[in-house]
């Protein structure tokens, strides 16, 4: 088809009109805005692409679409990481895909069968394509003023040391500038949180997070507090790219319990290091993966007390006792994991922390595959009706 | 029939059916609809030619068809009716050529559910006279909409040519001799290149110049708004030698074509002369005459209205109707190869729908209906 400018203008934005429309349903019903940003970024790469194409391709045959659609599909993507967007890949690949081929359905078929002339007007829609010309960008002035009255509201801290603790109790984003540090911890009590950019100090939690959903750590590093790094109870987080240095004898690094019932929690490219257990869940739903975890004295990563983890990607090294522990009835999928140098419990007569690499105890089910387990004085080990099925 | 907000279309041809099923599309009853044709059979015309050059395959497309929407075209139907991903493919990547008997099934199948039959009068309408809100239509009546889709105004054979009893127009019904001229260089002529071969044939291609090798008729920019508007945009001298220019004989690229005549050639039964020579039998594959003074019905027309017109062509409006003889209460157009004037590719059925669409806003605009 040979396409006029407007033509593929308003054919782009008619077709991506109702996955547009889904977008902003999604994201009010799981209250997170990058469906809308996902749905924003492959529009506006598509219209950017369309004004390219005009010169490009005077006519476009219909296999072109494919490749068109992967360049779409690969700048959309690349835009979205550009802009930070928290799109998870798979769902956005999934949209992008429906929008796709809705969009040839609707090119090939439905805007034919709606317009007789639609081949011959260059893919024109007539006074219906000229009135989403104009409405498109009232739509963008809409959802940005929607997205301005309603995104939490954010509070930079500058460099320098702030004293804490910061009780965070409704919903914003706190983000540090270079150089910012908390001293004395921060508390979340409300949803939709996001914490940035932050070095916390001291505190008996570095972060603490009470009965809060949609909570967001990313880019933070916690050290020297007394009790956890962070500790999240009756909550739903994900904590991303963060560093937790621990020294006390009874500390644990990141602490994520009693969630059972609540969104799943992730823990996702962290160094924690030092403490009694390096991540650790009671009766919650984990999925820990592409972790660093080092030097803990009792396990490195423990999904525990009737949770359900997936533990994956992630390198644990110098564990005294335990490497992964899967324990109390809990269920876990350990994947991929490289456990090195776990170190028998001197201290303890107990068996099940003769340095072994991956436990599974007292009724837990742990399916283990693919792990990498080297210099452990033991690989894999269960006991008191835990099991381990390798796959 | 024949009253106000009537319609009429002169000629049963494929551009007149095509025009039909549009307007019934639109609303428009059969009986507000006359069509004028001595042969009720819209192939009537097109069908004697294609078997007479062996054709096989169309040159359009999917949307090679005369239904009003083009889409389903004719590859997803015939996806549908063989149960096979095979034409959907070819078709995006614009490989998908249906066969004649596709396309004339499809015609028998639309000219049954459209009512064509009972709105055609066998009557071969010879003069069409602008009259106070219409048209008169020899002493058929008056309409306020009539559509001229008279065809090909015969067959063209050269000059020098045409008192030659060796002389058979590819059109027309023929066999090969041993050696055989073929004159020309366009799609009928590549066809009947291909047929004298495979009967056995020598052939000698005489033709002015190389063949252009071109997918269809006219550059893909040009069935569409894209390239119409420069091209609408243009000046009629400039837009004259365009079509001049694109009226150059062509037949698409492919090895189906080439193949054939490059192992012929190596067998010494296939060359290219410069003028015919003592060959028994010379076919002319010259294509249609142009130019509505070959049509004496739009000559007449222009005469009598004095039309302006440059060079072979009436000047039509971008839409294919008559300038000054369309307003707020009547509409002339013109459907067919005369139209060119208006989408250079009105001789194909893309083109033969452009006009029909643009015809049926006309007819749904008029304030009589």
């Amino acid at each position: 088809m040979s396409y006029t400018l407007s033509g593929r203008l308003q054919s782009r934005l008619a077709a991506v009109a109702l996955p547009f429309l889904v977008a902003c349903v999604v994201a009010v019903v799981l209250r997170q805005w990058w469906p809308v940003e996902l749905a924003g970024a492959m529009v506006g790469v598509g219209l950017a692409l369309d004004l390219a194409y005009h010169h490009a391709l005077p006519y476009q045959p219909g296999w072109a679409a494919v490749p068109l659609g992967l360049l779409e599909l690969g700048l959309t993507m690349g835009l979205v990481r550009l802009l930070d967007v928290a799109a998870p890949l798979e769902p956005a690949l999934w949209f992008f895909a429906g929008s796709w081929l809705l969009a040839q359905i609707l090119a090939h078929a439905g805007f034919p069968l709606l317009r007789l002339s639609y081949a011959e007007d260059g893919g024109e829609l007539g006074d219906a394509g000229a009135a989403l010309l104009l409405a498109a960008p009232a739509t963008v002035l809409v959802v940005l003023g929607t997205a301005a009255a309603t995104l939490p509201p954010t509070v930079v801290l500058g460099a320098g040391v702030h004293r804490g603790p910061i009780v965070i109790d409704h919903s914003q984003n706190l983000v540090g500038e270079p150089g910012a540090v908390v001293e004395g911890g921060i508390v979340i009590t409300a949803d939709d949180v996001t914490v940035r950019d932050l070095a916390v100090v001291g505190g008996e939690y570095g972060i603490e997070v009470q009965e809060a959903e949609n909570v967001l750590l990313e880019d933070v590093s916690i050290s020297g507090a007394t009790l956890d790094g962070v500790h999240a109870r009756r909550s739903s987080l994900t904590i991303r790219r963060c560093e937790v240095r621990m020294s006390g004898r009874y500390t644990q690094g990141i602490d994520i319990s009693f969630a059972f019932d609540l969104p799943l929690s992730k823990v996702t490219d962290c160094r924690v290091i030092g403490g009694q257990e390096g991540i650790v869940s009671h009766m919650a739903h984990v999925d820990f993966h592409e972790n660093r975890v080092r030097n803990t004295t009792l396990r490195a990563i423990a999904v525990t007390e009737m949770s359900m983890g997936s533990v994956r990607e992630n390198v644990v090294e110098d564990a005294v006792g335990v490497g992964i522990y899967c324990g109390d009835y809990s269920h876990c999928d350990v994947t991929e994991n490289a456990v090195r140098d776990t170190r028998p419990d001197l201290s303890s007569s107990d068996r099940g922390r003769q340095g072994h690499a991956i436990v599974s105890h007292f009724g837990a089910r742990a399916e283990v595959d693919d792990n990498v387990l080297e210099r452990n004085a033991s690989d894999l080990h269960a006991y008191s009706d835990g099991r381990i099925r390798v796959r | 029939v024949g009253a106000d907000g009537s319609c009429a279309i002169v000629g049963g041809g494929l551009a007149g059916f095509i025009a039909f099923a549009t307007l019934r599309h639109g609303g428009l009853d059969a009986g507000e609809i006359a069509v004028f044709d001595t042969d009720p059979d819209p192939v009537a015309a097109w069908r004697p030619r294609a078997e007479a050059i062996r054709q096989r395959r169309m040159r359009s497309e999917s949307d090679g068809h005369c239904n009003p929407r083009s889409f389903p075209g004719l590859a997803p139907r015939e996806m549908l009716r063989e149960g096979t991903l095979r034409p959907l493919l070819e078709t995006a990547c614009n490989r998908y050529r249906p066969t004649v008997e596709v396309f004339l099934r499809h015609v028998e199948e639309l000219r049954e559910t459209c009512g064509w039959d009972q709105s055609v009068r066998q009557h071969r309408a010879v003069r069409v006279r602008a009259a106070d809100r219409g048209f008169e239509i020899d002493g058929e009546g008056r309409f306020s909409h009539v559509l001229l889709a008279p065809g090909h105004p015969g067959l063209a054979v050269p000059q020098e040519l045409a008192s030659d009893p060796r002389t058979v127009h590819a059109y027309a019904p023929h066999d090969y001799a041993e050696r055989v001229v073929v004159v020309g260089a366009g799609m009928a002529a590549a066809t009947v290149w291909l047929n004298a071969l495979a009967d056995g044939s020598e052939v000698v291609s005489v033709r002015r110049r190389p063949p252009l090798r071109r997918p269809l008729n006219v550059p893909r920019p040009l069935f569409s708004r894209r390239g119409l508007a420069g091209f609408h945009a243009a000046g009629r001298v400039e837009r004259a030698a365009l079509l001049a220019d694109l009226g150059e004989p062509s037949y698409p690229p492919g090895r189906e074509w080439d193949e054939p005549l490059e192992l012929a050639e190596r067998e010494g039964r296939f060359r290219v002369a410069e003028s015919v020579d003592g060959e028994a039998q010379i076919v002319c594959a010259t294509g249609f005459r142009r130019g509505y003074d070959h049509d004496p019905l739009l000559r007449a027309l222009v005469e009598e209205h004095g039309l302006e017109t440059q060079g072979h062509w009436i000047v039509l409006a971008a839409d294919a109707t008559v300038p000054g003889l369309t307003d707020g209460t009547r509409t002339l157009a013109v459907s067919g190869a005369p139209a060119q004037w208006a989408y250079p590719a009105a001789d194909t059925l893309v083109g033969m729908k452009y006009v029909a669409r643009g015809f049926l806003r006309k007819v749904k605009a008029c304030r009589t209906r």
